[in-house]
């Protein structure tokens, strides 16, 4: 049993246990292995650091949500069906598709081990929210890039969210928001400018009345950014005390992945 | 006689059901609730329910807890189809257009996720663990199985062994399951439990042979879908086996899966006429009996009483279900 006070050789083992309970040999010879986001991974480990649950307990809740983390993020991947779709392309569609609900039915089959009948209840109603708020954020009209950013931010911190309040210990909540917030305007900033696809960008693009085309949309995304990452410095700098390391994580992210950003464009 | 005859004294109750799960997946989404409701609405056997229901009642039966068990099992089932046609390519289901014809994938993962979730949330009103350890352990074990059967597609030297193995996974064990948690709902003795959990396990293979079955001797009216859809799709079933104890047959179907790319169905129609002729649709539906007696052999040991008639009823309609 992981002893778990978020150190980053304790994460790295949560990671590995994460990474052994999803991996399939079928699966794994098809589609690619789900990434497990360290970050989340992180705050729902000093989240359930400050609790008095039993070490099992900790270490369970912090799977079980990376696990519907996980199933939810595989079926953001399956790709809308094209008549050229070869055999290959069908194939990994279709792993995909299953792979999700292997991952979720694995969520179930843990808690279920556990008898954590209220720990079920909690992830599925954030899983129900999550997916009404993905209906509404890419299949309904929005009224303003502030609305849908709102969307955004709960989609990506809302499971987190749930289950910290489940826990009690929600001191983070906020600063999670606006950090998995900015993370993934980034990640789409970046897919969409490597050529990839871009479910945001793509959902963004489809409303011109919103932030114009393409060129705008990035700018209006950068722009963002740069705000968010002012606020979330002072979210992090603002977390209590003994968050200490939460915070030291925190700093160091930010700078790596906004500093470094900058001074890349800059150069 | 319809299958809806066979289990009509359980129709109010069933009305109760029907409503409970359309209130579980009202969504504040417009779409998401169009989409939820449209394949319930379509309608279907809601045979998962029927089977929770005649569960309990060998035992104490309350329909408010009957209720949390038969909704969740059918809203399981629910998602798992509308998950089923984006892998299927599907664009009708029940005559009408599936969410994904009607929208897209993405539109139709997400409700798939949502019912699920609905799904659980629900059955969350039941405080018993073992009923959850048991729905859970069965919908991973149905995930196995649809993975299974994409493994196992083309190829040509699976054995029966793997064949039931896979049915058991992608059908029959969601089946046992209901008749299990609608006798853990219940409270009904552990004898009778296990009873009606090896009943539904052995009615879920028979049913599922038999519908590998009626792929080759239906009529494309009857299915839907032109007879041996099965087979141009690559899925090795039980008819297909034991022709290919048929060296020939084996060697003649290899060829064609060869050129599975392009696969066209004339050039199945000879190996389809062929599984139709030559004795192995009688030898799977003689296993499918087999299946049936072990069913009836399960059923003796429970109590008599109308669910008991009702249990015997439908595994002889499936037993002679030809279409």
């Amino acid at each position: 049993m992981i002893k778990l006070n978020s150190s980053e050789n304790e994460i790295k083992q949560l990671k590995r246990k994460i990474a052994s309970k999803v991996r399939h040999p079928y699966l794994v010879r098809f589609i690619p292995e789900p990434t497990i986001d360290e970050d989340k991974l992180v705050i729902l480990s000093s989240i359930m650091n400050h609790t008095n649950l039993s070490e099992v307990k900790k270490e369970q809740y912090v799977i079980t949500t990376m696990l519907v983390q996980i199933a939810l993020d595989t079926h953001d991947l399956v790709t809308l069906t094209d008549e050229e779709d070869d055999r290959d392309i069908i194939r990994h569609r279709q792993l995909t598709v299953l792979a999700g609900d292997y991952y979720s039915g694995l969520y179930y089959y843990l808690l279920s081990q556990l008898d954590d009948i209220p720990m079920i209840h909690t992830l599925a109603g954030a899983i129900k929210e999550i997916n009404e708020l993905k209906m509404g954020l890419y299949y309904k009209d929005v009224e303003s890039f502030q609305e849908f950013l709102d969307g955004l931010k709960k989609i990506e911190s809302l499971l987190i969210q749930r289950v910290a309040t489940y826990v009690q210990k929600t001191a983070i909540n906020d600063m999670a928001g606006e950090w998995l917030l900015a993370k993934k305007l980034l990640e789409e900033k970046r897919s969409y400018q490597a050529g990839k696809f871009s479910p945001l960008i793509d959902a963004l693009i489809k409303r011109p009345a919103l932030l114009g085309n393409s060129g705008q949309i990035l700018g209006n995304i950068e722009q963002t950014l740069q705000s968010h990452v002012h606020r979330l410095e002072t979210t992090v700098t603002q977390l209590p005390v003994h968050f200490n390391w939460l915070k030291s994580y925190m700093h160091a992210a930010i700078h790596h992945q906004f500093n470094h950003r900058k001074i890349a464009e800059e150069g | 006689m319809k299958l809806a005859m066979i289990y009509s004294f359980l129709k109010n109750d069933l009305a109760v059901i029907e409503k409970a799960v359309n209130e579980t997946i009202q969504s504040d989404n417009m779409v998401l609730r169009e989409a939820s409701s449209q394949l319930l609405q379509a309608g279907g056997k809601r045979i998962r329910p029927v089977f929770v229901l005649l569960g309990g009642k060998f035992g104490d039966y309350n329909i408010e807890r009957m209720k949390a068990v038969a909704v969740s099992l059918e809203l399981i089932h629910t998602a798992s189809l509308v998950h089923d046609d984006v892998i299927d390519e599907a664009e009708l289901r029940r005559g009408e257009p599936t969410i994904k014809a009607r929208w897209d994938n993405r539109i139709a993962m997400y409700t798939g996720d949502y019912i699920f979730a609905r799904s659980l949330e629900n059955l969350s009103a039941l405080e018993n663990p073992r009923a959850h350890q048991i729905l859970a352990g069965t919908m991973v074990e149905l995930c196995l199985g649809e993975i299974e059967q994409i493994r196992d597609k083309y190829n040509t030297e699976q054995d029966i062994r793997t064949y039931l193995r896979r049915i058991k996974r992608k059908t029959a064990l969601l089946i046992a399951a209901s008749c299990r948690l609608g006798a853990i709902a219940a409270n009904v003795d552990p004898v009778h439990e296990r009873a009606l959990y090896q009943y539904g396990y052995y009615v879920g293979m028979s049913y599922q042979i038999i519908d590998d079955v009626l792929d080759f001797t239906a009529s494309e009216k009857e299915l839907g879908k032109p007879a041996g859809s099965d087979l141009l799709q690559g899925n090795i079933t039980l008819p297909v086996l034991f022709s290919m104890e048929d060296p020939g047959f084996k060697s003649h179907l290899e060829s064609v899966f060869q050129r599975k790319e392009d696969l066209h169905t004339d050039e199945l129609a000879p190996l389809i006429k062929t599984v139709q002729s030559n004795g192995s649709i009688e030898k799977s539906l003689d296993i499918s009996d087999r299946y049936l007696q072990k069913a009836y052999q399960s059923l003796a040991k429970l109590p008599a009483n109308r669910a008991k008639q009702t249990l015997k009823g439908i595994a002889k309609y499936i037993g002679k279900r030809r279409a």
